[in-house]
């Protein structure tokens, strides 16, 4: 069982927490064309290495945090909270 | 034969009752396995092979014992050579037909020449039709293991956590030392051994063993800091150093599992003797030294009366001293190390002749192995460590470790008993060191000494690899020659290593023949990763007390003591309906009900940027929403599909009530959470969850506002003072703190009121006893569903589906696209300028008594296969006296009627209507 | 295919090997890597393998080269869980998948090689009126579609699973559930290997153990490739891999809409047989079945979250273990013998991404998510057509790479389950 270290709660059990994808950013819905959107609805990157991403802590402190985690590994090197 | 009192035995020979065999009586001492009991009565033969039904007896003596597998009451594959006989107990040899002694499909031995491996794959391609009776023949010749129950067991599985500094896995001499070491450098140990006590090897062993096991026993039970679990086993090692270890209870029949978080993972189950593969190895009275040796020093029993020892260790030579003790005749000693060796046995149901490699034979009823080792290295591999092959010492090594994860004994190399005990304690010292204090870097510990001990594997005869497959030395040569090249196309092809002993017992052997088969070198063979459980685990263990927590408003017991039907809705317990649903619908349209809607999800939006908010996630405007009032909103995703919908309340000053589905509760509060946090954090929105803070009751029909009118002093509910989609504060029943709004999913003049959940059962029971002259009834989902159908309102999920998108489902009006920013909105758009692919529409039956059941399928006309749409709600209206339906078509589908086709084949006619819903469509009666 | 009469399965010659001691040719063979190939596969899966054969078998196009980084089927294909439907939602679905099906009922006869395909019914448990009207939704389609299914009733589905709790007491009840008596389950590895043995036997050249570290693309076609034992060059590049599609479709300049996550399954000892068809449930997230040895193969949906890892996690298996419980209470005693994972790559609609790329001449049989291995042979049999003849056959015309930009998903993704 995965341990995130949550920036307010510390390390705890992956179960406490939601799995939330690769952090995008989202284009500007006034002018972003059917193929930009589309690719933030749809695409990711799928690196098999560091990606950052977002889990929520659904059991915990209820936060979005940005997590920057390795793929094969599943090694932890970054979290901090979202929207930062 | 059961022999004189031996000085590590684990019988009580002061406690002896009985137990059945194949429904004979036997009798066994206290401590006694089923098996050790078993062979002192003289028994040698306990089960049948999977393919051949060879006759199979002890060979190792342990819980991997291929040939020692027995049902146990309701319990099949119960290792015979592990599990503790109980009083009782009814035991039986599996897959035997009709009988252990007489077994009829061991004809099979006769057409071995033609079931060579993956024989199946060869024939029994045609003709088709007879495929299922082959399939039959098939699972009646070899479906090996025991039977399971038709009915629930009564055993009790639980789980428990554990928090540990170090947990040491094996409890073998080094185990203990490393544990005892642990402990006094001030860490929380956990000591888990496999066997029903500790010692590993050493319980079987001489004077001196025996000596310093009591010592390292003493020293583990003086310390509390050190817990202590037996007959348990770590089975896996899984990310973060979390654990999975099984302990067997009540004398194995249920099991416990344990998950533990540690800082330190102690490796130190020992080695695994390895079978010797020559022709006749699965004879009964073939066995491993350690069998011998246990079987002698640990159950008195006396496994033969002349042997033939074949030793190439220190293990093969005591068991031979061992043998001389309980007055066996070792006819000879055959040297491995000096080259000596054996060629086959033979016999039919048990050992009868011994033929050496220079060609003569002894006569011999227990032919003793001691040919190597295999090394457990699974934990280890589960952690990421991929031991290397030793040519020198015969088996694997361990080699770089994580930090977390150390190993210690015999499994690292070979030393004297001191030398094990002092490895043990270094590593134990070091592990309570680097747990705590994680940040200090670590010490490496010397390893063992590296053991040299010669490479035998195979005779020069083909002999059994995997007992439990029937996979011969002779079928992974076949399948190198059929192409199965690399370790784990052998494996598929022939099934060697894929049963019960998990490949403990095979993989060693099987790694030789297939390098040899394929002219490379063991090492370069590699072996198959080791993957969790390293033991099987009973599905009892893993999913332990059932734990589906159910969710029922304060109301819930009110309506099943007054005949509610319960509906399972997502995890709510709730009122299908009182008994005649389409009574209550006619109380509601013309009297007054009252349904409980506790579950429908509740937010509480508190500050100044709750419009923001609302605007973003809503298709509609909410800037201007005033106080008191209250607006209907449709969510979508950011790909334009209809997300949730619900009604939203501006309460008081910066205060909101946003009400969503009941099943999109918990996604919608998450989704406008994410927004706050993500993309605004600058707003000043907090959102807190009421769903279960409030009871919610709508009260709805004709008479909702006389009722109301009863039980509400402070808020004026006439007509003028309180329109349709308003909110208002105040006392119901007395119960301050409560809201309610009129809005109007049934249709009816209604108001859906909130009380604190305390109060819940109080108000609905104030209610009930209010309304009774004016014909109150309860009424429950169904009949809700069959109003909000009525009405043409739509159920997300329902009438909508992973692909609708807002323009879709008829809010055109809704759909504010000239707002700068909604979530989904780019989408809508596309949608609104390419036109939307399909459309919500009520339709009704040309003939209103057929109701076409949901999920029918609108064809393109009589007859035809081509797909237009589907009903998505249908239910018979009791206020229409017709059927009534709700249906997602094609936008440009112009056919009229509309073919509906019912499931069981036939097709009836339908209209589209032009507006949603079926019944007032104006919708003058909630607006009163 | 016809094999020469030496190598031919079937019980005769298996009569006379048996009887003479000689052993059966190899089923494929180790060749010389060369350096230019008319077409090259990468990943030898039951994909990559049955587009080798059919492009071999039904094309006449010999000259080609599967590759894979390990051993044939060490991907998706050796560690799914064999289950074999066409019990889809949509018209596009159902007759793709049942395409399949037909091509596996006539799979051992074609090449020689008993799949073991067993046909026993496959049951899809409904426990909410939601899933029931899906399933209901599902049945009429299938039936418009012409294949067998339809909703049965707990009474009915007590009757073909008698170990199954049918009863209202349970936390979840059964309401009824979706009935394929056509679907079953296979030997997966046999599979593999039949194609393999075809493939070979018509000269195409498998290799085992090269990897491919690199696409060469130049003016927007594509070249070649680079792989561990050199470079090859071709104009046709297939990539026919699960797990690493990115990985291998990045190499190429081309972008995936997919998400890989790990999928874990696990079997169990075995007992005497007591299940025939195969039990899926969709609100309990969990399916099994019995193989003709008697063990349960078990499985779930995918990981919570996307890696690469195959590692088995303790609370997959716990979560699992639960469900089948809940399912079939009796079985608290049987134990898991073994837990493993693969890897599926998501795509946003439950549907796969197959056919030519924005690089002429590179072409992806990707995104095969939960449901790859059941579409094995339909998937070989349109690319291969696709290769040839380089014209998109009416099967595989949903699944195009451009249909994520153009707004037009999938109707799979309609209704999200746990789809095996």
């Amino acid at each position: 069982m995965l341990l995130i270290p949550c920036v307010h709660c510390g390390e705890r059990n992956a179960s406490e927490f939601r799995y939330a994808g690769e952090a995008g950013r989202r284009p500007d819905p006034t002018s972003a064309s059917p193929d930009v959107w589309r690719h933030y609805l749809y695409g990711s990157g799928n690196p098999a290495g560091w990606v950052t991403e977002r889990w929520y802590h659904r059991a915990g402190c209820r936060r979005f945090l940005v997590v920057e985690r390795h793929t094969v590994t599943n090694t932890i090197r970054v979290v901090r909270p979202a929207g930062a | 034969m059961r022999l004189p009192r031996q000085r590590g035995e684990v019988i009580d020979r002061s406690d002896g009752f009985e137990f059945r065999w194949n429904g004979r009586a036997r009798s066994a001492f206290r401590g006694d396995t089923i098996i050790s009991a078993l062979a002192a009565a003289g028994e040698r033969v306990f089960s049948r092979s999977f393919k051949y039904h060879r006759r199979r007896g002890v060979v190792s003596a342990s819980a991997l014992d291929p040939g020692c597998l027995v049902q146990v009451g309701d319990e099949p594959n119960v290792r015979g050579a592990h599990r503790q006989v109980a009083p009782g107990m009814d035991v039986f040899a599996q897959n035997v037909w009709p009988s252990l002694d007489f077994d009829l499909r061991a004809g099979a031995r006769w057409l071995r020449r033609f079931l060579g491996p993956g024989f199946y794959y060869k024939t029994f391609m045609a003709p088709r039709a007879l495929w299922p009776w082959y399939q039959r023949l098939l699972r009646h010749m070899g479906t090996p293991g025991g039977t399971v129950p038709r009915e629930r067991s009564s055993a009790y599985f639980d789980k428990r956590y554990a928090h540990a500094d170090v947990v040491v896995a094996g409890a073998g001499p080094a185990g203990m030392a490393a544990a005892v070491a642990s402990a006094d450098r001030g860490a929380r140990v956990m000591l888990v051994e496999e066997e029903h006590a500790l010692g590993g090897h050493l319980r079987y062993g001489a004077g001196a063993h025996l000596a310093e096991l009591s010592r390292l026993r003493q020293e583990i039970a003086r310390r509390e800091e050190i817990e202590v679990v037996t007959d348990a086993v770590v089975f896996g090692r899984y990310d973060d150093n979390w654990l999975g270890i099984v302990e067997r209870r009540d004398g194995g029949g249920s099991e416990r599992l344990i998950k533990a978080r540690t800082s330190m993972l102690v490796v130190a189950p020992g080695l695994i003797e390895r079978p010797y593969v020559f022709d006749g190895n699965d004879l009964p009275g073939v066995m491993l030294a350690t069998a011998v040796r246990k079987l002698i020093r640990l159950y008195a029993v006396r496994p033969g009366e002349r042997a033939v020892v074949f030793s190439a260790n220190e293990e093969g030579d005591a068991a031979a001293a061992d043998l001389e003790d309980a007055g066996v005749e070792v006819v000879r000693v055959v040297d491995g190390r000096r080259g000596e060796g054996i060629r086959r046995a033979l016999g039919s149901s048990g050992v009868r002749e011994v033929e050496l490699d220079d060609g003569s034979r002894l006569r011999a009823d227990l032919l003793v192995t001691a040919t190597g080792w295999t090394a457990p290295t699974s934990l280890l591999n589960m952690a990421g460590c991929r031991p290397r092959y030793s040519p020198r010492a015969a088996r694997f090594l361990p080699d770089a470790l994580p930090r977390g994860v150390m190993a210690t004994g015999a499994l690292t190399g070979d030393g004297s008993l001191e030398e094990l005990v002092a490895h043990g304690h270094a590593v134990g010292e070091e592990a309570a060191r680097r747990a705590r204090e994680p940040d200090k870097d670590i010490v490496e510990i010397p390893a063992l000494g590296e053991p040299a001990h010669p490479e035998l594997f195979r005779s020069d005869t083909h002999g059994f690899v995997d007992f439990s497959e029937d996979v011969s030395s002779k079928d992974i040569e076949r399948a190198a020659d059929e192409g199965y090249t690399s370790m784990q196309l052998a494996k598929r092809f022939t099934t060697a290593t894929m049963g019960p002993a998990q490949g403990k017992l095979e993989l060693m052997n099987m790694a030789h023949v297939h390098a040899e088969s394929i002219g490379v070198s063991v090492a370069e063979v590699g072996t198959t990763t080791w993957r969790p459980p390293y033991v099987p685990v009973t599905l009892g263990a893993l999913a332990g007390r059932n734990f589906e927590p159910a969710r029922r408003s304060p109301i819930q017991v009110w309506h099943e003591d007054h005949g509610a039907v319960p509906l399972v809705a997502g995890q709510w317990i709730r009122p299908e309906h009182y008994g005649n649903p389409a009574e209550e619908v006619d109380n509601v349209r013309n009297r007054v009900g009252i349904i409980d809607v506790t579950p429908i999800g509740k937010l509480d939006l508190r500050g100044p940027d709750v419009p923001k908010l609302l605007n973003l996630v809503y298709v509609n405007k909410w800037s201007k929403l005033p106080i008191g009032s209250v607006r209907y909103g449709v969510m979508c995703a950011e790909d334009g599909v209809v997300l949730d919908d619900g009604v939203t309340g501006h309460i008081g000053e910066e205060h909101f009530i946003m009400s969503t589905t009941s099943s999109g509760a918990t996604g919608v509060w998450e989704w406008l959470e994410d927004w706050l946090q993500t993309e605004h954090p600058e707003w000043r929105v907090l959102v807190t969850p009421v769903t279960s803070a409030f009871a919610s009751i709508n009260v709805a029909g004709p008479k909702a506002r006389e009722l109301m009118q009863r039980l509400v002093d402070d808020v004026d509910l006439s007509p003028d003072a309180f329109p349709y989609m308003r909110v208002r504060r105040g006392r119901i029943a007395g119960v301050a703190h409560s809201f309610m709004w009129r809005i109007g999913f049934t249709g009816e003049l209604s108001y859906e009121i909130h009380v604190p959940a305390a109060y819940g059962l109080y108000v609905w029971e104030a209610l009930m006893e209010h309304g009774r002259d004016l014909g109150i009834r309860p009424f429950g989902v169904e009949a809700q569903r069959i109003m909000r159908l009525e009405k043409g309102h739509f159920i997300v999920g329902q009438d909508t589906d992973g692909l609708t998108q807002a323009g879709s489902v008829g809010i055109g009006n809704l759909i504010k696209l000239d707002k700068p920013d909604f979530a989904g909105k780019p989408e809508l758009v596309w949608q609104a300028d390419r036109g939307a692919r399909q459309r919500l529409v009520a339709v009704q039956t040309l003939d209103g008594a057929i109701v076409p059941p949901e999920a029918s399928q609108i064809v393109k006309g009589a007859g035809s296969r081509h797909i237009l749409g589907r009903i998505t709600s249908s239910r018979l209206s009791p206020t229409l006296g017709r059927s009534i339906c709700l249906a997602l078509v094609d936008s440009d589908a112009t056919e009229d009627p509309l073919t509906i086709r019912l499931p069981d084949g036939r097709e009836v006619t339908a209209r589209a209507l032009d507006q949603l819903a079926h019944f007032d469509p104006k919708g003058e009666r909630l607006r009163g | 295919m016809r094999f020469p009469r030496r190598a031919r399965f079937s019980a005769l010659n298996l009569f006379r090997k048996g009887l003479t001691g000689e052993s059966w040719p190899p089923s494929w063979t180790q060749h010389e890597i060369r350096p230019t190939y008319d077409v090259v596969i990468i990943g030898g899966g039951v994909h990559g393998l049955a587009t080798a054969y059919y492009l071999a078998h039904n094309h006449g196009v010999r000259n080609v080269a599967v590759l894979d980084k390990s051993y044939i089927g060490s991907g998706g294909s050796g560690r799914n869980t064999t289950i074999i439907r066409s019990n889809y939602l949509t018209p596009e679905g159902i007759r793709f998948y049942q395409r399949s099906v037909e091509l596996y009922q006539a799979l051992a006869s074609e090449l020689n090689f008993n799949v073991m395909f067993a046909q026993r019914g496959h049951i899809t448990l409904a426990h909410n009126d939601s899933s029931l009207r899906t399933m209901r939704w599902r049945a009429e389609v299938n039936k418009l579609e012409g294949v067998h299914s339809d909703v049965i009733d707990p009474q009915q589905i007590g009757e073909l699973a008698p170990y199954l709790d049918v009863s209202r007491e349970a936390r979840y009840p059964i309401l009824g559930a979706l009935y394929h008596p056509p679907g079953g389950i296979i030997r997966h590895d046999a599979v593999v290997w039949g194609y393999a043995r075809g493939a070979d036997a018509l000269g195409v050249h498998i290799h085992q153990e090269t990897e491919v570290q690199g696409i060469d693309v130049r003016d927007g076609r594509v070249r070649g490739v680079v792989t561990s034992a050199g470079r090859i060059a071709a104009p046709v590049v297939v990539n026919c891999t699960a797990g690493w599609c990115t990985l291998i479709s990045d190499m190429a300049g081309v972008s995936l809409p997919v998400s890989t996550f790990p999928l874990q399954a696990a079997v169990s000892e075995p007992v005497k047989f007591f299940l025939h068809p195969v039990v899926v449930s969709g609100s309990l997230h969990c399916y099994v079945s019995q193989t003709d040895r008697g063990e349960l193969v078990f499985g779930a949906a995918v990981d919570p979250f996307a890696s690469y890892s195959t590692r088995g996690s303790l609370e997959f298996i716990e979560g699992l273990s639960g469900h089948i419980l809940q399912l079939m209470p009796s079985l608290a005693h049987m134990r898991v013998l073994r837990q493993w994972a693969g890897l599926c790559d998501m795509t946003p609609d439950y549907s796969p991404i197959m056919g030519p790329t924005p690089v002429e001449g590179f072409y992806v049989d990707v995104g095969w998510g939960t449901y790859g291995f059941k579409a094995g042979p339909v998937a070989g049999e349109t690319m291969a057509e696709l290769i040839a003849t380089k014209k998109t056959p009416e099967l595989i015309a949903s699944f195009g790479y451009e249909r994520f930009a153009d707004g037009r998903l999938v109707g799979e993704k309609g209704a999200a389950a746990v789809g095996h």
